[in-house]
């Protein structure tokens, strides 16, 4: 769980990551001020199934591609990358397109989330 | 049709079933005059205008003026922002809220890697002095209340580059009415964790309060930011107990210098949230004059009856509002603004209803400010002060409020104060636990909200037009700033920047802001300038260390 660039609305971050810990997961919390490849390299080096990314602003349109093509390239195509946060809701498709494997907007409960996400990597293991 | 007769049956026979305020007061069913038997209308309540000022700062209130109305603004280049502010004075809007984007707020060059797809995305990028005359053109600096949103350590330059402009344009800065938020400590929680280094940020907030106490007396040299505080996730009595906390921190660090408390206390000003619990809200506001006013006169033994007033203005809260169904947001954001009026506020934004989406579009921001004059030109709410004073439950809240904050104040006080507090991280601890037990009440629906954990309705989204991150404004303030670094006299800029780092190395009590003046008017950059501060005091010229002083 991380934010990139130099937002530091972190609430959402320390939130979530409390609250996946609750549902079993285990999460490494990278904070913020994040780079892409900071982010990618810590993911390699934890062995993670999740990359989750805590937005809050434009910077996904930065960041969402970058670390999508640094998995590629770094072939860790098997990890799931999700976004959540203050996003436009009209966009979500979009940033599917750019490499998110699941958007998440203000107000999704954590119920969904924890679902939506062992249902990718679930798919993920099996492909 | 069987389902809809049993659920049309249920909600019919539903009860409020909240016995507890969004901070987790138990509330009663009814409150009587024995809830407040042990309050004293002279001692604990009071006229308007009167110690400890619970029921308001002025004897007639708004009959006296009216809140400024000011909506936040800042995006793309500092003229996009410019064009805007004329528009909002257009609109009817008494005064004028800029916001720095987070280079700017950060202090780092437009170029950093790390601010790319930041420059004008969350406020208007204010680099060097020629952004501040682009910003305030067409406006008459010298006639309107102007306040710069800018908490963190650059709070100075922001402010130099103001005072420079004003000075430029032929006014005097002693007659400069606005507000600098300058509460660089709270942008530890708020946005900048580690990056704030807290003594020279207390010393730079300390700058600028004795700067302006010797030169602008009209100005509001801090606005101690409860709001961003609030927005972390903690509660109403925390937001207070929290900025209190600041706030006493500066004024000790202000009094070191050899200020009488009467020359700068008239000026501190408070910025509050206003979020989505009514009452709650009101008694938080009433009791935070009370508060003040006890602190400034017992501990700090204030004696011009103008250091006890607590002036505040209020942001309604963003984190109250939802992506989801995001028209109900005028709803929330009204009830909200309106706790705000009846508590007697001195400045207050609306937040549009698409703050959960995107900055606020002009549309959006025309139904806030609209909100604003329904409230002060329809409802008839300004009417009185402090309309709700001597409600059972409203004061009874009122003193639970102050009990509650007061009794964390002394915590934070057995701890050695702010400063101590924030190194052993409790305010971290704090602020984590209050934001998980909210969500979990909304997870677990203790608390709904409504399109959130119940009355969903599915499909509905966003309609309006919202406010698109422009990569050309980016890319034009970009270029601007390459062009200024190269036409600018770099032997002027140099020899400034030394005599800045030559003061910053002297007493942490040498006042900086002449100094930053000076570099201002070179057209050194933000983060030249804070850069080369944080060097004079042995912190990296780049909090992030990927960036080397050019100097």
């Amino acid at each position: 769980m991380t934010k990139a660039g130099l937002d530091g609305h972190d609430r959402g971050l320390k939130v979530v990551s409390v609250l996946l810990r609750d549902h079993g997961f285990e999460v490494v919390n990278l904070g913020c001020y994040q780079t892409a490849m900071g982010i990618v390299s810590a993911a390699e080096q934890e062995d993670v199934d999740v990359i989750g990314l805590s937005v809050l602003g434009d910077e996904y349109r930065v960041y969402v591609p970058r670390i999508k093509n640094l998995l590629k390239e770094k072939g860790l195509d098997h990890v799931v990358f999700v976004v959540g946060g203050t996003l436009p809701p009209e966009e979500i498709d979009e940033i599917k397109k750019m490499g998110a494997d699941a958007v998440f907007l203000p107000g999704t409960l954590i119920g969904s989330v924890v679902e939506d996400i062992r249902g990718l990597v679930n798919d993920r293991r099996r492909s | 049709m069987g389902k809809n007769v049993d659920k049309i049956k249920e909600a019919y026979r539903e009860k409020a079933e909240t016995a507890f305020t969004l901070s987790n007061i138990p509330i009663k069913s009814v409150y009587k005059p024995e809830d407040i038997k042990d309050t004293d209308y002279n001692r604990d309540i009071a006229n308007p205008g009167e110690y400890p000022f619970t029921r308001g700062i002025f004897p007639d209130m708004f009959r006296g003026r009216y809140w400024t109305r000011r909506e936040v603004c800042g995006f793309g280049t500092p003229d996009q922002t410019n064009q805007r502010l004329i528009h909002q004075i257009e609109e009817g809007v008494s005064g004028l809220n800029v916001i720095v984007d987070m280079p700017t707020r950060f202090g780092i060059d437009v170029e950093h890697p790390l601010a790319e797809g930041e420059v004008g995305a969350a406020g208007v990028p204010l680099t060097s002095l020629r952004d501040m005359e682009s910003l305030t053109k067409g406006i008459p600096v010298g006639d309107v209340s102007f306040s710069l949103i800018s908490s963190s350590c650059v709070a100075p330059i922001v402010l130099s580059q103001y005072i420079v402009v004003a000075q430029r344009s032929g006014q005097e800065i002693s007659k400069l009415r606005g507000t600098i938020q300058n509460d660089t400590l709270s942008t530890r929680y708020c946005g900048m964790g580690e990056k704030t280094p807290p003594d020279l940020a207390l010393k730079l907030s300390a700058d600028i309060i004795e700067y302006c106490t010797k030169n602008m007396p009209l100005w509001n040299p801090i606005n101690v930011n409860m709001y961003d505080l609030r927005e972390t996730g903690v509660s109403a009595i925390q937001e207070l107990a929290f900025g209190f906390a600041n706030a006493i921190a500066y004024i000790e660090e202000v009094l070191e210098r050899g200020l009488n408390i009467d020359d700068f206390a008239p000026r501190f000003a408070f910025y509050c949230s206003s979020h989505i619990d009514f009452f709650e809200e009101i008694a938080k506001l009433r009791a935070a004059r009370r508060i003040w006013a006890r602190i400034l006169r017992e501990r700090f033994h204030a004696k011009d009856p103008k250091s006890l007033r607590f002036r505040f203005g209020v942001h309604t809260a963003g984190c109250s509002l939802m992506t989801q169904q995001p028209l109900n947001n005028i709803v929330r954001v009204a009830y909200e603004a309106l706790a705000a009026v009846l508590a007697g506020v001195q400045s207050l934004h609306c937040c549009s209803y698409d703050e959960p989406i995107a900055i606020p579009h002009e549309s959006t921001q025309r139904i806030a400010l609209a909100t604003q004059q329904i409230i002060a030109y329809e409802t008839g709410a300004a009417a009185t002060a402090d309309p709700l004073g001597g409600s059972y439950y409203v004061e009874a809240l009122t003193n639970r409020i102050e009990e509650e904050t007061t009794e964390i104040l002394n915590k934070i006080e057995a701890m050695g104060g702010t400063l101590e507090a924030m190194r052993k991280k409790w305010f971290d601890g704090e602020i984590e636990k209050e934001a998980l037990r909210y969500q979990r009440d909304i997870e677990e629906k203790k608390r709904i909200i409504v399109g959130v954990n119940e009355f969903p309705a599915y499909g509905e989204k966003f309609s309006g037009q919202r406010h698109k991150y422009s990569y050309e404004a980016e890319k034009t303030h970009i270029d601007n700033v390459k062009k200024l670094k190269r036409d600018r006299n770099k032997e002027r800029v140099r020899a400034s920047i030394d005599k800045l780092r030559e003061e910053g190395l002297k007493s942490k009590k040498k006042n900086l802001i002449p100094s930053i003046i000076e570099a201002v008017k070179t057209y050194a950059t933000t983060d030249e300038i804070i850069g080369s501060i944080r060097e004079s005091f042995g912190y990296s010229y780049d909090p992030f260390e990927m960036q080397k002083s050019p100097f």
